[in-house]
């Protein structure tokens, strides 16, 4: 079975090109979008260059390496599920369709997870005022030194990273001098909203998955010749995942890290032990 | 027949995906294996080349650029290109403020 042609094509192979020229051109779109937030990134990193480095030393670099490989495996499995369609495999498309979309999911769950760990350090800026126990404490410690400080900190974010940073067994720098904490959310607020659009992607891409296993399971792809829709769909996906590849480094890899303290970082977040 | 109509695409093999698969890991690997180093001011020049080379190898083989017509190519330069506008006029205009104050 080939397939149904539109009407407006004149055959086939028009079709799928037209198919494939639409994705492209939106993907054009979605590289401006990103292009635009990596712009931005780029100004304020060449200007606050410590602080961009010192706030990359506060991420958990441990679920950022699992997730890379994560993506990758989905990558590999969405381009297996091209061939599964072309060869008319309806089963093999249903498997690689559903592995991709739980790799997906196991992304999310673990960026959901650092978003989680990241709000229990109280590394979110802005004025909200949360105050983790540890800094509340590093604070009136260095309040009982210094009395001149007020009796609740300007800025709770600040005193959070502070201690967040002092306790880094890589990251070496003084607040201060190496960096400046009020500063460093400038870095956080980059963090947030670029690795939150590509999580909203990823939450697209999900769904878009989702509705293609529906019409696996329908039959819609019974006709070998609609592999199309399910290459455009990976387009799509391995975009998503190129954006990662450049977020990795810039956000994540900024600021010193270590293997070591990024096996530990990841086994902390699953609740294996290890430290910061 | 148009040309676009004469651009069939063959997939590729199961075996040339997974070998694509795995250089892109071992990509990944080096990626983290840089961002590990202490290289100072050359980590994010080749963070970001690695990243790059990532970026053009999943580009070429598995978004199956390799096999695309021009039209597709075009896509993709018009892409890169529009955004190195974005970034030269960009960080031209950004770079040459302030100059000394901060």
């Amino acid at each position: 079975m080939v397939g149904p042609v539109a009407h407006h094509f004149n055959n086939m192979a028009q079709q799928q090109a037209s198919v494939r020229l639409g994705m492209w051109l939106f993907l054009v779109t979605e590289v401006l979008f990103f292009g635009g937030a990596f712009c931005a990134y780029t100004v304020y990193r060449i200007w606050f260059p410590k602080d961009f480095e010192a706030g990359s030393a506060a991420l958990n670099v441990g679920i950022a390496s699992v997730n890379t490989f994560l993506l990758l495996a989905s990558s590999l499995t969405i381009t297996l599920a091209i061939r599964s369609c072309y060869e008319s495999d309806r089963k093999g498309l249903m498997r690689n369709l559903l592995l991709t979309t739980v790799l997906g999911t196991l992304f999310l769950g673990l960026k959901a997870r650092e978003y989680h760990i990241d709000y229990q350090e109280g590394l979110v800026p802005g004025v909200f005022g949360y105050l983790t126990p540890h800094a509340k404490e590093a604070y009136e410690k260095e309040r009982a030194v210094n009395p001149t400080l007020p009796e609740t900190p300007e800025n709770a974010f600040n005193e959070n990273l502070k201690y967040a940073l002092s306790h880094s067994k890589v990251y070496k720098g003084k607040p201060g001098e190496d960096y400046e904490p009020y500063r460093v959310q400038l870095f956080f607020m980059f963090y947030y909203s670029m690795t939150g659009l590509h999580v909203l992607h990823m939450v697209v891409g999900l769904g878009l998955l989702v509705w293609q296993m529906v019409l696996t399971a329908t039959g819609f792809f019974d006709y070998s010749a609609r592999y199309v829709y399910i290459e455009t769909m990976s387009l799509y996906w391995h975009f998503v995942d190129m954006v990662w590849m450049f977020l990795l480094p810039l956000l994540y890899l900024a600021g010193p890290h270590t293997a070591t303290q990024a096996m530990e970082q990841f086994q902390m977040a699953i609740g294996l032990g290890g430290g910061h | 027949m148009h040309a676009v109509e004469q651009h069939i695409h063959t997939l590729p093999t199961r075996g040339s995906t997974f070998t694509v698969f795995a250089v892109l890991a071992g990509l990944a690997l080096l990626a983290l294996f840089i961002g590990f180093s202490d290289l100072g001011p050359l980590k994010v020049v080749a963070s970001l080349g690695c990243a790059s080379v990532q970026a053009g190898v999943l580009a070429y083989f598995f978004m199956d650029l390799k096999q695309s017509d021009k039209l597709t190519w075009l896509c993709v330069a018009s892409a890169l290109f529009f955004t190195g506008l974005q970034f030269l006029f960009t960080l031209t205009d950004y770079l040459t403020r302030h100059l000394g104050v901060l």
